[in-house]
């Protein structure tokens, strides 16, 4: 917890991919990053950049090659599954570009999964649930289906599958990615109130400028590395 | 409920999975009747022979045609050890045989000079036994009432010939399930009737016996005993309960291999269109894996959920497997009784065995399917299209 202000500490992160004898794709070359408790950090860069790679490690979805990863001040990317699995249910919230909900089932039963997964019982699950969805503006759509609802509208959904385990910290990659400018728009607007009125630590990887601009502080990403947002432009 | 959901989700390939267990089931379930019918019948058999040595002349199990006369008992009676000899004539009830699952039907008749030493009591649904002054009269076993049209006071045809029924015989599960009983001096005429010209002339019919049962005196092993006479009459069969028991389980281990053979091909193909079944679904859902995973699922809840959709096409398709073998064995032993010849007998134990296997195999198929979706990167898993 005490670490110095700091919720998610990423130290000299290599990861290298290997495709073929050969071809070896060198995603993260010690990129390094400290965000702070109730920050909102956009992350921009250029794509291949590593972006997606350096979130993945961040929110224990992979472990890098080299590197430290440390998460409410501990240290987390050398854990055993078990334990990863732990951390993701309850110290993190995802959000994808391309929403990531399961199409089979009903925006519900999709947010209360997430409560399952962290250990609550199926009564408690649904009915936080429905709160989480109520405080997205989708009390009305329980029990829509995905295909029942609209790109922003499904977006919403997984953000209140993000928030139902009262995480610190939300790791978005490119949230608003697959949304128009209103839409966007409308998303932004929700995660920076939530932000303001929760706490809730953002980090936000996006291609958009407007994005990148409502939030507190932006950092780059090139060739693997995390630069300060100065650095980042050209030239 | 999500399994049944998931499972359905594609409904041709779950149906044809379903089906491919229902067959696999259907066919253990028909088999294993028939095993466990022949199993009882054995285990009668067994019973029938306790005891007691059985005499005949070639043939096997003491159902043979041969002759033997009946002027040989004082000689055998002498042996020590022998306490009674008493005739007896078992025949075909059809001259012209054919070839049959289980018992064929037969007829049977004794001297009667033994009854009050059998061990193997017979117990009367209607009627009463034969007495040795019987002429002309029968009693019916249970699965022949049908064939023959039996009923207490009325007549039967055996061999063109009409008995008057007294008795009908209580189900024993057995042997005499299948038999008509008539007096011994009827039986030696059929016989007599029965024999080519040539032996005809040279014997006389009050001789006639197919075979002798012999009763030991108290204490005396009729293992030993059966050992004894047939050395001292080298040209009998002398059959004691051990050497039944042993003619008889080479007869069922036949059975038992069949049913084995049985259950291994439906674990096979059952098993196998179940892996693919749930190869494919785990495949078709990578990407739901990876969204579970993100979210925090243990591998646990993975293989869980995957597990229990696999034991659940296990459970449906054992059950209707069952149901149709059921169906099947109730039409058969239907049709069976009308011609005298039931030939499955559906336990409970093969019942709920047949369904603990079917999901058992449903779970066992599905183990390397849900552990691999389990194990799965959760990344990569979300990657995919
Ligand atoms: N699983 C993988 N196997 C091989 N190479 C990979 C894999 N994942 C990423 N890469 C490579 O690593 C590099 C970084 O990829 P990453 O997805 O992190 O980039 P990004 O910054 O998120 O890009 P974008 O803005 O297009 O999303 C790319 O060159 C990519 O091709
Ligand atoms: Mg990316």
């Amino acid at each position: 917890m005490n670490d110095g202000g700091v919720i998610l500490r990423v130290r000299a992160l290599y990861k290298t991919y290997e495709l073929g004898k050969e071809n070896l794709v060198r995603a993260l070359r010690g990129a390094s990053l400290e965000v702070a408790w109730s920050e909102m950090l956009a992350i921009i860069g250029p794509s291949g950049s590593g972006k997606s790679t350096a979130m993945h490690i961040m929110g224990c979805l992979d472990t890098p090659d080299q590197g430290e990863v440390w998460l409410e001040g501990r240290r987390v990317d050398k854990l055993k599954r078990r334990e990863l699995n732990h951390v993701r249910s309850r110290q993190i919230g995802f959000i994808f570009q391309g929403f990531n909900l399961i199409p089979t089932f009903t925006a519900a039963e999709n947010v209360a999964l997430a409560c399952e997964y962290a250990g609550m019982p199926r009564r408690k699950a649904k009915a936080a649930a429905a709160r989480a969805l109520t405080g997205v503006d989708l009390g009305d759509r329980l029990s829509h289906h995905p295909s029942e609802l609209s790109g922003g509208q499904q977006q919403r959904v997984a953000i209140a599958r993000a928030l139902v385990n009262e995480p610190a910290i939300i790791l978005g990659d490119e949230p608003t990615g697959d949304l128009d400018t209103i839409n966007s728009r409308e998303i932004m607007q929700m995660m920076r109130d939530i932000n303001k009125s929760t706490g809730t630590t953002f980090v936000l990887v996006t291609h958009n400028p407007e994005v990148a601009a409502t939030c507190d502080r932006t950092v780059c990403m090139r060739d693997g590395v995390v630069l300060a947002d100065e650095e980042c432009r050209p030239g | 409920m999500k399994t049944v959901k998931n499972v359905f989700r594609r409904k041709l390939r779950a149906f044809l999975t379903i089906f491919g267990i229902t067959i696999g089931i259907f066919a253990l379930v028909v088999m294993g009747s028939l095993a466990e019918k022949i199993t009882l019948l054995v285990n009668g058999g067994t019973r029938f022979y306790a005891d007691k040595v059985t005499v005949s002349q070639g043939g096997s199990a003491g159902f043979s045609v041969n002759p033997i006369s009946v002027d040989r008992i004082p000689a055998i009676q002498a042996i020590p050890g022998v306490r009674l000899a008493s005739a007896g004539i078992t025949l075909p009830l059809d001259k012209e045989q054919s070839a049959s699952f289980g018992v064929p039907a037969m007829i049977s008749a004794s001297d009667l000079r033994g009854r009050n030493l059998e061990s193997f009591k017979l117990t009367y649904s209607q009627g009463r036994e034969l007495s040795p002054d019987d002429q002309g009269k029968a009693v019916v076993g249970a699965d022949l009432v049908q064939k023959l049209n039996a009923r207490v006071g009325g007549f039967i045809k055996v061999r063109g010939r009409s008995f008057q029924v007294v008795g009908i015989l209580e189900k024993t599960l057995t042997i005499p399930d299948d038999a008509v009983i008539i007096p011994f001096r009827d039986a030696q005429n059929i016989f007599f009737n029965d024999l080519p010209e040539l032996v005809q002339k040279n014997i006389n019919p009050d001789m006639l016996a197919t075979g002798l049962t012999i009763y030991p005196k108290p204490g005396v092993n009729p293992d030993k005993l059966a050992e004894e006479i047939g050395k001292k009459y080298p040209q009998y069969d002398a059959i004691g309960p051990a050497k039944f028991q042993q003619q008889v389980t080479n007869s069922t281990h036949i059975f038992t291999t069949i049913v084995f053979g049985v259950a291994l091909i439906s674990l096979l193909v059952g098993g196998l269109s179940v892996i693919n079944t749930m190869t494919m679904s785990v495949y078709e859902r990578t990407r739901e894996v990876g969204i579970r995973k993100s979210l925090g699922a243990s591998d646990g809840r993975i293989i869980r959920q995957f597990l229990g959709e696999s034991a659940f096409i296990g459970a449906v398709g054992g059950i209707t497997g069952l149901a149709l073998g059921w169906l099947f064995v109730l039409v058969a032993n239907k049709a069976g009784e009308a011609s005298g010849t039931v030939i499955f007998l559906l336990t409970t134990r093969l019942a709920i065995g047949s369904i603990a296997f079917a999901i058992v195999l449903g779970v066992f198929s599905g183990l390397y399917p849900s552990w691999h979706a389990a194990r799965l990167n959760p990344v990569q898993a979300l990657r995919y299209e």
